[in-house]
């Protein structure tokens, strides 16, 4: 049975990036085919059949936050977001390195079913390849009557300007993305109203991620229908999916939805190093929760297997941990992050990451106490659902999972002053 | 419509919001960055309540009332998130209540009292940031007891509209600071030290004066232009009197002034002349009536004044716009048809002074000019030259009676009048601080003020003298 | 007309109209790579430009990691410390870097040919571990590869 690709289509050498090789595998027929015998509202349909959901880790099906923008408001934005920094995640900088145009034929699908005359993509400041991969496929695009005035001579006309993050996690969030895109610290907004009602400048605004608009093409060329028949048919798709930590074989495998973790872990990315016994997976991203070895032995790369399974989906960066790890080393290293990427702009959060990390650093340090341990346990329920965005809940989550399913490995070291691992990280 | 909190049906507006349903209807919920004047930030996360049909806490802030919503504020879950709310804003927070103005009128210290628990799960030392910082001349910022409301910034972006505050740096590292070039002013910066909801932001010029519950507010008007904020002066409660030789002073001081909210003039807020109406009041004081530059008995001089008057041919009359309308009232009908009635805007801005700025602060540097010309129309003094009156009574304060051709002058100020020449009778006056009554604003709009104090002894009301020489 | 000006009309004409206050962020990378750091004096250049409030752009300066305030070495080394790259030897390479340089993480050689800085996540898991040195990407390092790295810069 052939498996259905939307990303890995072809070999990613040479100039497979170019607008000549993309036009060379069938690219902007989708495009072509949309503007010249389809109305905006079509494609809308088509992505909504698709049953497509997003793919920057919120999951969110795209033809519903489609469907919530009022085109008759007038200005209507799109953003790309190429801000990529769940950590464990690297897909989206594959399809601006590998497929740009890819992305960019998915933007103009998109802002064509939107009525969005200008579009953004936010990417990472630190992006390099990605970056310049990126300006070089829309000055081919622009060069080529793809982008800007009249596209392929027809009445539509979409902008498409490329804005640099500048080192802030925080922004991968829509509403943050959209501050910063206003020149302004990325904190994030309460909602409602949402971003489709009042984003950019006020305007209707949607925030896609990367890969979610990669997607839009094949979709229009094959049909909704088509697309939704892959994988799971809650959340079908065909997605890449990251594999890194102790295996033999890190990186990006495409998979529909649905596939084994099992399997991704020891056929495709060759098994833990060394040969080792796993130890504990983080599926979607670091902000998931980690499973152990025992709870991935049947779970899918599926929403609602991993959601059943106490876990997410997310950004479908599978994080593969050894025996033989410390455990609360580990979590010290995200525990850190999020203190620093925390935007301070809301108590909980604010307060709360810088907290959990002070206490990890102490425990981490030999110092220790009991009550440590009591707070790592509520220090995340008074974050959880409290904050103005989703990455309170993205710290609290780690910290509670490690502490449920590991815990006796962090009492061990409050009571010893070290680690029962070696304060162990590489294998 | 009708909407449900904790069970009980209150009636909400349109476009309300469930906070503001709920404190007009007298529910208490918490909060600290809402404030009804400013937008609305939703990070405190103190007013979190429980919304039926939604899975997750909502801030009350920033939910509109929808007919027949059902919210929950008193549930075990909503009771929990305000502890650990309290909890995470006092984890760093240095209580300083032993050495800090707030105590008292602290909104931190309240809500913790109400909501928190009365020990920190944290045995940690406290993180660090910068205290006790001279933000401006007027304004101490301590950015340890700060925590991260933004009514502060709120403020100088969307009232005062200077951005003479921001929040700087991220997550836990975050810190007021303020624009950093010196020569920016904002001449309402201090009604941030009356918003901030702990004791980060105070005032330096009331600090360490007193603790705020020896104080009480008298509900007064600021006399330094023609809108006529209302204002809260506050002096020494009765029962905080001070003995001696100390309660001389302390007994009649005006220890601080902060805005009174008037929904009719001024909102909640004043400018910075308004909170330095303490010193205004506090100015030198003529108290001693004089007769022909000599010191003379209040009885005496008011006598000798009003000879004067009998005695003259064409008297005149400058009045103030600085007089309540209580005393231009007692005037117009005791001199009014004896004497010719001059008008004149008192006190002129200072150089460098605010003038007319599309917000609170009027050009005309006097609160009663609405009144003084809707009695006497506006009759501007003319040339000295042009000038033949025998006896001129000045009511305010006067630099030359040159300007006044040659009368004889009868001059009625609360301030020291001038020493040479002297004028013929000197009453000291009171200020409007020592008697109640009323100003009249550009917009004709009444504002009455409350007498904080006594007038010193040998000093006369204006509406007594105005008897006296008419008499 | 400044660079800045230049660069200020340049990018107006590029995003669309009434966004004029989006222009920060491009402005002080603009800047930053320009001279390498930002200064206050900038920001207000910035502010003047853009009509931003200038507490609003030094807002901006302070929050956002890849902007310095202070000159930094000739190259700036950047490592990845998150959690898939720990896992293959961050720390490791991290501590290498230390002993070589002859720095503490956030300072800079005494040569003034580095400055060595941790950061977040790069998305290079799947290459890791990882580092950024000025702008160029160098994955699946090991100690040679970090020593041949340094070694091709001035």
């Amino acid at each position: 049975m052939s498996v259905e690709r939307v990303f890995f289509r072809f070999d990613p050498t040479g100039d497979s990036h170019s607008l000549d090789a993309y036009r060379g595998r069938g690219g902007y027929q989708a495009l072509t085919k949309a503007l010249t015998s389809m109305q905006p509202n079509d494609v809308a349909q088509e992505v909504t059949v698709s049953g497509l959901r997003g793919r920057g880790g919120a999951n969110f099906p795209v033809g519903s936050k489609w469907s919530f923008v009022d085109r008759k408001r007038g200005v209507v934005y799109l953003c790309c977001n190429a801000d990529e920094g769940e950590p464990g995640t690297f897909k989206d900088r594959w399809i601006l390195e590998h497929s740009p145009h890819q992305l960019i034929e998915g933007m103009l699908l998109a802002a064509y079913a939107l009525g969005a005359r200008h579009a953004f993509v936010y990417i990472r400041g630190e992006f390099d390849l990605p970056l310049r991969r990126l300006r070089a496929a829309l000055g081919e695009a622009r060069a080529s009557g793809l982008v800007g005035e009249r596209i392929l001579g027809t009445p539509f006309s979409c902008d498409i300007v490329v804005h640099r993050g500048a080192g802030a996690y925080v922004c991968g969030e829509e509403s943050s993305l959209i501050n910063s895109l206003e020149g302004r610290k990325g904190y994030p907004r309460n909602k409602p109203p949402f971003p489709a009602i009042k984003g950019l400048y006020q305007a209707p605004t949607v925030v896609n991620n990367v890969e979610t608009l990669a997607n839009v093409p094949w979709i229009v060329a094959h049909g909704g229908a088509a697309y939704a028949a892959i994988g799971s048919k809650s959340n079908p798709g065909s997605r890449l999916f990251g594999v890194s930590g102790h295996v033999a074989r890190p990186g990006l495998y495409e998979h529909p939805t649905g596939y084994p973790m099992k399997a991704i872990i020891f056929d495709d990315a060759g098994g833990v190093l060394g040969g080792r016994p796993l130890k504990a997976v983080i599926p979607g991203g670091s902000s998931t929760p980690v499973l152990t070895a025992v709870e991935v032995e049947n779970v899918t790369l599926d929403a609602g297997s991993l959601q059943q399974a106490g876990s997410m989906l997310g950004s479908g960066g599978v994080i593969v941990i050894a025996e033989g790890t410390c455990m609360v080393r580990l979590l010290h290293v995200l525990t850190r992050f999020y203190a620093h990427e925390s935007c301070g702009q809301c108590t909980p959060c604010r307060e709360g990451t810088s907290w959990m990390n002070d206490i990890l650093t102490r425990i981490v340090a030999g110092k220790g106490r009991r009550e440590d341990l009591d707070n790592l346990r509520s220090i995340p329920q008074g974050i959880m659902g409290n904050t103005v965005c989703a990455l309170g809940d993205a710290a609290a989550m780690p910290v509670m999972s490690f502490m449920r399913k590991f815990g006796d490995e962090f009492e061990y070291f409050v009571e010893h002053g070290r680690s029962r691992c070696d304060g162990r990280l590489e294998v | 419509m009708e909407v449900r909190i904790d069970g009980t049906t209150i009636e909400a507006r349109a476009g309300e919001t469930v906070l503001q349903a709920a404190l007009r209807n007298g529910i208490d919920i918490p909060y600290f960055c809402y404030h009804r004047s400013l937008s609305i930030s939703g990070n405190c996360r103190m007013c979190l309540v429980k919304v039926e049909g939604v899975s997750k806490m909502m801030p009350s802030c920033n939910v509109s009332v929808a007919a027949n919503m059902k919210v929950d504020t008193a549930s075990p879950e909503v009771q929990r998130a305000r502890r650990d709310v309290m909890q995470f804003l006092m984890l760093n927070h240095p209580v300083d209540c032993g050495i800090c103005d707030k105590a008292g009128e602290c909104r931190l210290q309240d809500l913790q009292y109400a909501y928190g628990t009365p020990r920190s799960r944290s045995s940690d030392p406290k993180h660090h940031k910068r205290k006790l910082y001279d933000l401006t001349p007027r304004i101490q910022l301590d950015n340890e007891r700060c925590i991260l409301c933004s009514r502060c910034v709120r403020f100088t972006k969307e009232i005062s509209k200077t951005n003479l505050l921001g929040i700087v740096d991220r997550g836990g590292h975050a810190y007021v600071e303020r624009n950093q070039d010196a020569a920016l002013a904002d001449a309402y910066s201090d009604n941030v030290i009356g918003i901030c909801p702990t004791g980060a932001l105070l005032s330096r010029d009331f600090l360490y004066k007193s603790r705020v519950w020896y104080l009480e507010p008298v509900r007064s008007v600021c006399n330094g232009c023609s809108r006529g904020c209302s204002v809260n002066l506050w002096r020494r409660k009765k029962e905080w009197w001070l003995r001696g030789e100390l309660g001389e002073a302390a007994n009649r001081a005006i220890y601080r002034v902060t805005a009174s909210d008037n929904p009719d003039i001024n909102g909640p807020w004043i400018c910075n002349k308004g909170f330095d109406l303490h010193k205004t009041a506090a100015r030198e004081r003529a108290l001693t009536p004089m007769i022909a530059g000599a010191a003379a008995t209040l009885d005496d001089a008011l006598d000798a004044a009003r000879r004067l008057l009998v005695q003259s041919q064409r008297p005149a009359a400058l009045v103030s716009s600085q007089a309540s309308s209580e005393e231009l009232g007692a005037f117009e009908t005791a001199l009014g048809r004896r004497v010719k009635v001059y008008t004149r805007q008192d006190c002129a801005p200072a150089p460098g002074e605010v003038t007319e700025d599309g917000f609170l602060i009027k050009a005309d540097k006097n609160p009663n000019s609405y009144d003084v010309h809707a009695r006497f129309g506006s009759v501007p003094l003319p040339a000295a030259d042009t000038l033949a009156h025998d006896l001129f009574i000045v009511w305010g304060e006067w630099e030359r009676y040159a300007l006044l051709g040659r009368a004889r002058v009868i001059h009625l100020t609360a301030y020291p009048p001038p020493r040479t020449p002297h004028p013929d009778v000197h009453i000291p006056l009171s200020t409007w601080v020592e008697r109640n009554g009323t100003f009249v604003n550009f917009e004709g709009k009444r504002n009455r003020f409350e007498r904080v104090f006594d007038k010193p002894p040998l000093v006369a009301h204006a509406v007594h003298v105005f008897e006296r020489l008419a008499s | 007309m400044s660079s800045l000006s230049k660069k200020f009309e340049e990018l107006s004409s590029v995003y669309p109209t009434g966004t004029s206050s989006s222009l920060v962020l491009p402005l002080l990378h603009f800047v930053q790579e320009e001279k390498g750091y930002v200064t206050q004096e900038d920001a207000a250049a910035i502010s003047d430009c853009t009509g931003v409030p200038a507490i609003q752009v030094t807002e901006a300066l302070t929050w956002y990691t890849m902007f310095r305030r202070a000159p930094a070495g000739r190259h700036v080394v950047k490592i990845c410390r998150n959690i898939s790259c720990s896992l293959r030897g961050a720390e490791r390479l991290i501590d290498h870097l230390r002993k070589q340089l002859g720095v503490e993480v956030g300072e800079t050689s005494a040569d003034g040919r580095f400055t060595l800085l941790t950061v977040e996540c790069l998305a290079s898991c799947g290459t890791a571990p990882a580092m950024q040195v000025d702008e160029t990407y160098h994955e699946n390092l090991d100690e040679a590869a970090v020593d041949r790295i340094l070694g091709s810069l001035r």
